[in-house]
Order: structure tokens, then C-alpha cells, then sequence
């Protein structure tokens, strides 16, 4: 938004932009600061974070080709974080945990580089939180590298490979009945759910950055999952321009642009990204009109979407007591 | 103002607000109905009639309906009363007569004219001290003389309210200062003086979950205080709006609580000359709505609720300006100090409500220095007492209450802070108790973060397979000590508590389980006999 701008004097689009999101503080350093990472200090400018001291330190030693000595301890993998465009960070996967001296175990990411701040990234706690919550994000990623257009530029790969993990604790979606179908129903781009990791890039790309109003975070607990803001159901029916943001920002095979879906998957006849979940949700042929007036006139419809998601999380808290069978 | 209090009337009859029938009945037994308009009230009753006062609830619900009967010296207290009774009752102290009818509860001595509760002992209402709540079922709850008379509405400085705020810890999850001290927070909000918010949260959904069908959600200590004594946490706030010049003051409240809502509308629109007017807002009766953040996305209007990050040694802001959120209890408490009632002779005060598996809950305030124990004076136990879980919906599980409820000694034993005590009697299989609350974890976190939506989720699958005979202690620990160190709010912190509670005090049950045996016989089909 332009600085230009008074406060109020907004275009009325970003009025009725309801992501779902939480308004999180800002979480960059006041001051310069001077950090130190695992024993190397280093020099950083107002607003950053301690994610930014431990990747400069990362540089760092890269740049002199010195990883062994000069770097970081452990690796901090950072799933969500994005760090271009003023996306992020969420600060949601939390695999960027490190001990700090003074306030013990903070997230890395989304906490201020506080000057003086004595940073490990090798604390027995840091590296095991790390690794748990790693694991937590694939026990509910549908890890078929082999169909997956992703394969092989992936961040959520990329960590688990740096982070040697080669089986997880907690196990992956590997069930075929709690899978999604794919939401192939947009010419332009595809969704498939199974492998998001909700860190929200897609979110903030559509209404900070594209200031589109499409995509938002809908749900709760187990149901959490990226929704549509007018309610549809299918990307098709969404308010979705195709700007393609989404599909650039995501860090796994989740949002993919049509077309290259299968770009890395595994040559085996038979078997594709989209039939690799074995149902989808397809587009239903009927002409549609320019999304643009469409989405004007579906804008009023983001309200009572949002009321009717709010309702449905009480009803869903009311019902869900200790009724249920157990174990 | 003082002569419209009832602490000027020679007879009163108090009766509950929500009872339509009892206070007919009380009008039939010769009492006038005195809703407290002020000393113009061509309705108020003279000076020899006895007045019917309707009154906010006490907190000891298996005493409901009471009522109680004071004439000069002397207050009878009758428990679970029927209209018959009321009208009988309101006839005695017609006549000048107090407790001679019916089967009083206790017939209690005091000064003329009481402005609070009087003490009832060996009764439940008898348990513990009653400042906070010492006009509980006693003061017209939206009336401003009863207040008033009970030395309420000080004209507070700003040094009076700092001095008050000192050493003042946060009270209940949904406070930003949760068992820790309120000052610092204060001291922030004036840095903003005349931009700062003031958020008294008075969220807190329900003491307990329902167990085999049973409903026994209740309004929590916060809701109680906004129902019978909603200016003592009016005036804690108005204190606050005074110290930061606030340009709001928000009083939040779950949509749930639908007479907890009425009153403080009421008692807000009532409040002589507040500082800032106060705003009442609701929001959804979901259990993560409390958590300071969410509360505040709520008060924003966000139609859906997670958890915001939090910036080190900062205020969270609603829209846009510094916040300071307390919760009703936190309020109430500053208020009694600014009146320094609670400060040099007497040890802070906690609200403690107990419930689960007693025949109804209650709500009583101890002595920071008072062991749980005393709290069960004032409840009858559904059964054996096994255990209970501290802390509210993610309360630490012991089977002693022989712990003082301050914050120090609950915390160090592994406890909660909420200040609910939900009793678990002999029948309840504690591996079974836990495995539910880690999938109302699972189903009701707000699903933001990883450690708090999957770790729940996953903790949940590994209780599930001690079941099976696999009981990984140490994978267990390690998810818990995880969910605690790293979720983004106190939501996955306290979600980890029971289960650590629970493996830490009756491990040997979860030895039974994963062996096929269930120690309470809950959870396993009894082998078939063969014919």
C-alpha cells in the first residue's frame, strides 16, 4: 500500500480481504545489532531477526568456502520462511528453534536480533525441537516424491535430506482415505492439500503482495487448510485471477501451475502427479465470464463466508466433547 | 447514593436474579421488590417493608437456589429452596423474626445493615475468605449504591493505582500476565498514556468438558464475578484506564455466558462517571478464544481465531494501540488493593472453582497460603476421590491436594494455574482422561503451529498405542517436552500438561494398559466366559 495513502483512504478492495490471519507484531531488531551465532559474531542492520544472524554467519563461512570452521553448528532448516517480498514470517513449522542465552528456546525467525544476543544452534533442546517439529510437518505431507512435480526443488525435501532424516518418527500421510482429492478444477493451477504444510506464503502472496482477496487460511486443529474466501469449494469457483503468485511462493508440490505438474516426476507409465491421489476435483466445463467482474461481485460474498466459518468452528468445539470413542 | 443500598434497610430477602418465581413468591410473603432506582423510586420500599433484592450467584451451586434472610443482626441462609418456603421465609422477616421457618442452612451474627456477605461457618459459604467475592449473592449486581456502600468507586490517583499494582500477579490463561507480575506491563501501557487499551478478559469458556454425556460446563471465576459483582471489575478497570489515560476500555466475554453479558452491559451503562466508557464485546464460546492474543483477534473482529506471535518485552496491540490484557480476576484484585484492603495484613486471595466429579461445582476464594484441600469443604464428592486435574482443561493431574494454591507451589508441583480444580473420582481411568484431553487438543488447537496441531495430533496416536501393548515412554517425553518449549501460545504449552502429569504420578497405569489391564476396569472389554 502506498505510504502515500492516509490511514482509511485504502482501496476499498483490501477492506473485505479476510485471510484468516492472525495480525502479528513486527519482528525485526529496533537497531543495528551485533549477534553472535555459535561462537561468530555477527554485524546486522535494524530489523532483523536471528534467523537473519544465523544465515549471515551461514554466508559467511560459504563465501570463504569455510563451512567446517565459521559456520553454523547444526543446520536450521526454517521451513516457512520465505524472507523476499515481505512474505512471512509465520513462524508456524518452527524448525528454526535455537537456545539463546538469555531467553532459552526462542524461534528463530520471528524473534528480534537483540543486541548481545549469544545464539546456539547446537543446544541439545534447539536440535531436537527442530527435529521433532520436522517430523511433525512430513507425519502430515503426502510424501510421494516419485508423482510429484516438486521433486527434487522442494524445500520440505531439501530439510529433510540436509537434516538426514530417513524415517521420520511420526511416520507420513500415507493413507489413502484421509487424502484430499486434487483440486485440478483451474486451468492455470492445481492444489493438492496433502502436501501443504501451511506456512501460509500462498496466503500472504495472494492479499499482501497481489492484494487479490482469493486464498485464505479456513479451519481449525487437524482441519486447518487453505481455503477460498467466497467459499468455493473448487478453485474454479474461487475468485482466483490465475496471477500464478501462489504457485511461485509454495515450498512443496502443493500449488503447482498447470502443465509442469509432471516436470520431475518419475517416468513409470501410468503413474502422474494428479492420479497419485487417486481422485480430484475437475473442472465442470461450463463457460465461465472475466474473473475479474466476477470477483467484484462476489466480494460481498467474503462476509458472510467468513461468518459461516466462524459459526461452523463454535458448532465444531461444542460438539466435539469426550463423547467420542476412546481409545 | 448510600441510602438507596440495601446495607440501610432493616428487612432484606435476597433472592437469585434469574428466579422469576421466588422473587413472586417473596412479594407474596410481604416483601417489595427493590431493583434499586435510587431514593427518587416512588417504587422503593418504606423504611418497615422488607425489600426483595435479586442477587448474583454466590459460586457454591449445590446450595441453588439460596436465599438468605436478614433482619438487624442477623442473617438466615436457606438452601435449595422452594417458592412456598420464600414466601414463608419473606413473612418471618415481615414480622422481625429471622430463621424461625423452614430449616436455615446457618443463622449468622453481624453488625447492623452487613455491606457484604457475612460469614456463615461449617457452611460451604463458610469456605475460605469472601473479598473479592464479598458481594456475591449479596449485592444487586447492577445496582451501584450496594457497591458503593461496600466501599467500592474510589477515586483512585495514579499513584494509587501503581502502588496498587505492585506485586500483583496475573490471574488465569487468559491474562498476558499469567503468574507474573502485572507492573511491568503497566509501566509499558503508560509509555503510551493516552493511547493504550484496556482488555479485561472474562473469556474462560467452561471448568470442565462432559464426561459420559454429562454437561457440566459452568461459567468459570470470571464469569461468576461478572454476574454477581460486575463493578468490582469495572472499577479494577477503570483504575487501569485511570494510570494509562485509555482510549478504550473493552470488557470480553464468550457469547456463551449470556447473563454474564447482560449484567456488565448493564452494570457498564450503570457505572458512575468511568474514566473511559466501557465497551462490552463478545466472542465465540470456543476454548482457544481466551488466549490473550485471540482474544484480542476477536475483539478486532477476525472471523477466525489463531494465535499471534509475540514481540519480547512488548504489549500486544488492538488495532494498532498498546493492550493491556488482564483478566476479570486480575481487575477485581487490583481493585481491593487500590482500596489497600488487601494489602500489609492479609495473604493475596485466588479463585479456586472445583468440579468434575462432585455432585455440583463450586466457587470459592482461598488464601494464597491455604492448602486445595479446603477448597473441597465446599462441594460433596460424586464419589471416592482418585485424583484430580489442576489447572483447568489442561490441568496437571495429582492425587493429593495438599499443595497451597500460589502460583510457586502449584507450578512446582507440575500444576495449573487456572484455578480450577476438576475432581476425578474412583471410577475414572486416568490413561483414558488423558488420551481425551490430547484429542481435544487435537481437534480444538487454532492450528497455526507445528509442535501445537500435529504434536497434539501425534500425541493423541501414541496414547492410542499404549493400548496396543506400546507404551514409548521416552517418544512420549520428547513430543511433550517439544509441544511445551516451542508452540507459538500457552494453548500447546498446556495441552503437553496433563499427559507429563499424568505419566509422571501414575505411570504403573500406563505399564497396566500397555499389559492389557485397566486398573479403574474402564477401558477393556471383560474376556467372554466360555459357555
Amino acid at each position: 500500500m502506498s505510504s502515500d495513502h492516509e490511514a482509511g483512504d485504502v482501496p476499498p478492495l483490501t477492506e473485505d480481504i479476510a485471510p484468516g490471519t492472525a495480525t502479528d507484531p513486527p519482528v525485526g531488531s529496533d537497531d543495528a545489532t551485533t549477534v553472535t551465532v555459535d561462537g561468530t559474531a555477527v554485524e546486522l542492520p535494524a530489523g532483523s531477526t536471528l534467523l537473519d544472524a544465523v544465515e549471515a554467519v551461514e554466508k559467511g563461512a560459504d563465501a570463504r568456502g569455510d563451512s567446517a570452521d565459521g559456520g553454523t553448528a547444526e543446520t536450521v532448516p526454517a521451513l516457512c520462511q520465505y524472507g523476499r517480498e515481505d512474505i512471512g514470517p509465520r513462524s508456524t513449522c518452527r524448525t528454526c528453534m535455537v537456545e539463546t542465552d538469555s531467553e532459552g528456546l526462542v524461534p528463530a525467525c520471528s524473534h528480534p536480533a537483540e543486541d548481545g544476543s549469544v545464539v546456539r544452534t547446537d543446544a541439545e533442546a534447539a536440535v531436537e525441537a527442530r527435529d521433532v517439529n520436522l517430523d511433525l510437518v512430513l507425519s502430515n505431507h503426502n510424501l510421494r516424491c516419485t508423482t510429484c512435480g516438486k521433486n527434487g526443488r522442494c524445500d520440505l525435501q531439501d530439510a529433510a535430506i540436509e537434516n538426514d532424516v530417513e524415517e521420520p518418527r511420526y511416520g507420513v500421510l500415507d493413507d489413502r482415505d484421509a487424502y484430499e482429492p486434487i483440486d485440478d478444477s483451474s486451468s492455470f493451477i492445481q492444489i493438492d492439500r496433502n502436501k501443504c504444510i501451511l506456512c501460509n506464503r500462498c496466503v500472504e502472496a495472494c492479499n499482501d503482495v497481489q492484494v487479490e482477496g482469493v486464498l485464505r487460511v479456513e479451519g481449525s486443529g487437524a482441519d486447518t487448510r487453505i481455503g477460498f474466501q467466497n467459499g468455493a469449494a473448487t478453485m474454479e469457483d474461487s475468485t482466483c485471477v490465475s496471477c500464478g503468485h501462489c504457485a511461485t511462493v509454495c515450498p512443496t508440490g502443493s500449488l503447482v501451475e498447470k502443465g509442469i505438474e509432471d516436470a520431475t516426476t518419475i517416468q513409470i507409465p501410468g503413474f502422474t502427479q494428479k492420479n497419485s491421489v487417486g481422485k480430484s476435483y475437475e473442472r465442470d466445463g461450463s463457460p465461465k465470464g472475466p474473473m475479474t467482474p466476477k470477483k467484484a461481485a462476489e466480494r460481498t460474498d467474503r462476509t458472510a463466508s467468513g461468518e459461516a466459518e466462524r459459526a461452523r468452528e463454535t458448532a465444531k468445539e461444542a460438539a466435539s466433547d469426550e463423547r467420542r470413542d476412546w481409545p | 447514593m448510600d441510602d438507596s443500598s440495601l446495607a440501610e434497610r432493616q428487612g432484606v430477602v435476597r433472592v437469585p436474579a434469574d428466579r422469576a418465581d421466588l422473587v413472586e413468591a417473596a412479594q407474596e410473603g410481604g416483601g417489595t421488590v427493590d431493583d434499586g432506582e435510587g431514593p427518587a423510586d416512588d417504587d422503593a420500599p418504606a423504611d418497615d417493608e422488607v425489600t426483595v433484592a435479586r442477587v448474583g450467584p454466590t459460586g457454591i451451586t449445590g446450595l441453588d437456589p439460596l436465599v438468605s434472610a436478614t433482619s438487624g443482626g442477623e442473617t438466615a441462609f436457606y438452601a435449595n429452596v422452594d417458592p412456598a418456603l420464600v414466601t414463608e421465609i419473606t413473612a418471618d422477616i415481615a414480622e422481625g423474626s429471622v430463621g424461625v421457618v423452614g430449616d436455615p442452612l446457618a443463622v449468622a451474627g453481624h453488625a447492623l445493615g452487613p455491606a457484604t456477605f457475612p460469614l456463615a461457618p461449617a457452611t460451604p459459604l463458610g469456605v475460605g475468605n469472601r473479598r473479592i467475592l464479598g458481594g456475591a449473592g449479596w449485592h444487586r449486581p447492577t445496582e451501584p449504591s450496594d457497591h458503593d456502600a461496600a466501599g467500592g468507586f474510589v477515586d483512585a490517583t495514579l499513584e494509587d493505582v501503581v502502588s496498587g499494582a505492585d506485586g500483583l500477579q496475573g490471574r488465569g490463561w487468559g491474562d498476558w500476565c499469567q503468574d507474573s507480575d502485572v507492573e511491568p506491563a503497566l509501566d509499558r501501557a503508560r509509555d503510551a498514556f493516552g493511547e493504550a487499551a484496556v482488555v479485561v478478559n472474562a473469556h474462560g469458556t467452561a471448568t470442565s468438558v462432559g464426561h459420559s454425556g454429562a454437561d457440566t460446563d459452568r461459567p468459570t471465576a470470571d464469569a461468576l464475578l461478572l454476574e454477581s459483582v460486575p463493578f468490582a471489575v469495572l472499577e479494577g478497570a477503570d483504575h487501569l484506564a485511570t494510570a494509562v489515560d485509555a482510549e478504550r476500555v473493552v470488557v470480553y466475554v464468550s457469547e456463551a455466558d449470556e447473563t454474564a453479558v447482560e449484567r456488565v452491559r448493564t452494570a457498564a451503562e450503570h457505572y458512575p462517571d468511568p474514566v473511559t466508557p466501557f465497551e462490552v464485546v463478545t466472542g465465540p464460546a470456543v476454548h482457544r478464544a481466551t488466549e490473550p492474543t485471540m482474544a484480542l483477534e476477536a475483539i478486532e473482529g477476525n472471523h477466525r481465531l489463531e494465535a499471534r506471535l509475540r514481540r519480547p518485552g512488548e504489549l500486544p496491540t488492538l488495532n494498532g494501540v498498546p493492550a493491556l490484557v488482564h483478566t476479570a480476576r486480575t481487575v477485581a484484585h487490583l481493585a481491593r488493593r487500590v482500596r489497600a484492603e488487601d494489602v500489609g495484613g492479609h495473604a493475596a486471595t485466588r479463585l479456586v472453582t472445583v468440579s468434575g466429579d462432585v455432585e455440583a461445582p463450586a466457587t470459592v476464594e482461598l488464601s494464597e497460603t491455604a492448602s486445595l484441600d479446603a477448597a473441597l469443604d465446599a462441594v460433596s464428592l460424586a464419589g471416592e476421590f482418585r485424583a484430580a486435574a489442576v489447572g483447568g482443561r489442561f490441568g496437571g493431574l495429582t492425587d493429593s491436594l495438599d499443595v497451597s494454591c500460589s502460583p510457586g507451589s502449584l507450578a512446582a508441583g507440575g500444576l495449573g494455574t487456572e484455578g480450577v480444580v476438576e475432581i476425578l473420582g474412583a471410577d475414572r481411568c486416568l490413561v483414558e482422561f488423558v488420551g481425551r484431553r490430547a484429542q481435544l487438543a487435537a481437534d480444538t488447537n487454532c492450528g497455526r503451529c507445528v509442535p501445537c496441531r500435529e504434536g497434539s495430533t501425534q500425541l493423541t496416536e501414541l496414547l492410542r498405542d499404549v493400548y496396543d501393548g506400546d507404551f514409548e515412554r521416552g517418544a512420549i517425553a520428547e513430543l511433550l517436552r517439544v509441544m511445551d518449549g516451542s508452540s507459538v501460545c500457552a494453548f500447546g504449552v498446556e495441552a503437553a500438561r496433563p499427559v507429563r502429569t499424568a505419566i509422571e504420578e501414575f505411570g504403573e497405569e500406563f505399564e497396566s494398559h500397555a499389559d492389557g489391564r485397566c486398573p479403574a476396569g474402564a477401558c477393556f472389554e471383560p474376556p467372554e466366559v466360555p459357555q
